[in-house]
């Protein structure tokens, strides 16, 4: 078996391939490391928030960059694959958003995260929050060079969905149940859900939310804020 | 879904490694997918086929591809266990894991040329 190389020698026959350079996302995957070595010398944490389309994801950043706006300098980067209207929802909260639009493209890649650091003035920033499109599928195989991956999956969705959509579970840190306060018109067991994702994922921390009751946000918001101070910490300890 | 721009990345793949001679003596291309890499193997040949025949090139060559299932490596048992229904544990000691050794390829494993 030879390994492929580019060489004056005609290739004939079967060649095999060295599996990491014929990797189909490996430029998706050299960017991804690029950004994470960004944020690891800028000590700024990056989230990626992951979701089917409608589970709230913008509504639970709008209640997010209330509440903690004012004890973390915070900025979003929105996906959608048309307009601005997500953008236009968080940036009504005074912080600063910016608007992906992947024109069609059904995840986000990691070269339009780059892209998206480089207009948004990253400088002071501890927390920068990534909002992928609406999708449990093409998502999960696209590394942004997150610290954390986190998945919302809603009240209103059905609890089957972890199985369905392994990787996602699999690559997350944290599960969000969203829109709890539906759960009494529902039948959907949070229970089902989360034994669902931990068969994949027994790691996974769940909290439950809703953002229009005021459900578990505290909670979530804790979880982000501590993320963001073990991040600085980092800075405090490379500087002794 | 984003079967088209992966076989684009295939293109790019190839391109990179071999010259443009080889490339035209290639006949198969073998591609490994796993079971977590979200890629659907009928929809990666139809993509295959529509790139192949808008760009006119590589038309003649054929696609191959495999699956590959999960397995997760148990570092306690020293074994690797097939994921069966997406449960994730080790089919030993039948403890949790999602230490996943196999199963999220997406790669070009094997490429084919004419003999002379």
């Amino acid at each position: 078996m030879s390994k492929v190389q580019k060489s004056s020698k005609a290739a004939r026959g079967t060649v095999t391939c060295d599996n990491t350079t014929m990797h189909l996302l490996k430029a998706n995957d050299f960017v991804a490391e690029s950004i994470r070595n960004k944020m690891a010398e800028q000590n700024i944490l990056l989230i990626n928030i992951t979701s089917s389309a409608g589970s709230g994801k913008t509504t639970l950043l709008q209640e997010t960059a209330r509440r903690i706006s004012d004890k973390v300098k915070m900025k979003i980067l929105v996906g959608d694959l048309e307009t601005e209207r997500d953008a236009n929802r968080l940036r009504e909260t005074g912080i600063d958003a910016l608007q992906i639009v992947t024109g069609g493209i059904c995840h986000l890649e990691a070269q339009m995260i780059w892209q998206g650091m480089e207009s948004l003035d990253l400088e002071g920033v501890e927390l920068l929050i990534v909002e992928n499109v609406g999708n449990l599928v093409c998502p999960a195989s696209f590394d942004l060079g997150e610290d954390y991956r986190v998945t919302l999956i809603a009240t209103t969705e059905g609890d089957d969905k972890p199985k369905k959509y392994p990787r996602m579970f699999l690559t997350s840190e944290l599960m969000l149940v969203s829109k709890v306060d539906l759960l009494e018109y529902l039948p959907f067991s949070v229970d089902a859900v989360v034994a669902d994702a931990r068969d994949i994922n027994p790691n996974i921390g769940v909290i439950e939310v809703s953002s229009t009751k005021d459900i578990g946000i505290d909670e979530w918001c804790n979880w982000l804020l501590e993320k963001v101070a073990e991040k600085q910490k980092a800075k405090e300890e490379a500087a002794i | 879904m984003h079967e088209i721009s992966l076989v684009q990345g295939i293109f790019n793949a190839l391109e990179d490694a071999f010259s443009k001679e080889d490339l035209a003596n290639m006949t198969d291309i073998y591609l490994q997918v796993g079971m977590l890499s979200n890629v659907e193997p009928t929809l990666m040949q139809n993509a295959f086929e529509a790139v192949t025949l808008a760009e006119e090139k590589y038309q003649e060559v054929k696609l191959h591809v495999e699956v590959i299932p999960v397995e997760v490596y148990c570092s306690d048992c020293d074994i690797n266990s097939t994921i069966k229904n997406y449960k994730f544990v080790c089919a030993q000691c039948e403890q949790p894991n999602n230490n996943v050794v196999k199963g999220t390829e997406l790669s070009v494993h094997q490429v084919h040329f004419e003999e002379d």
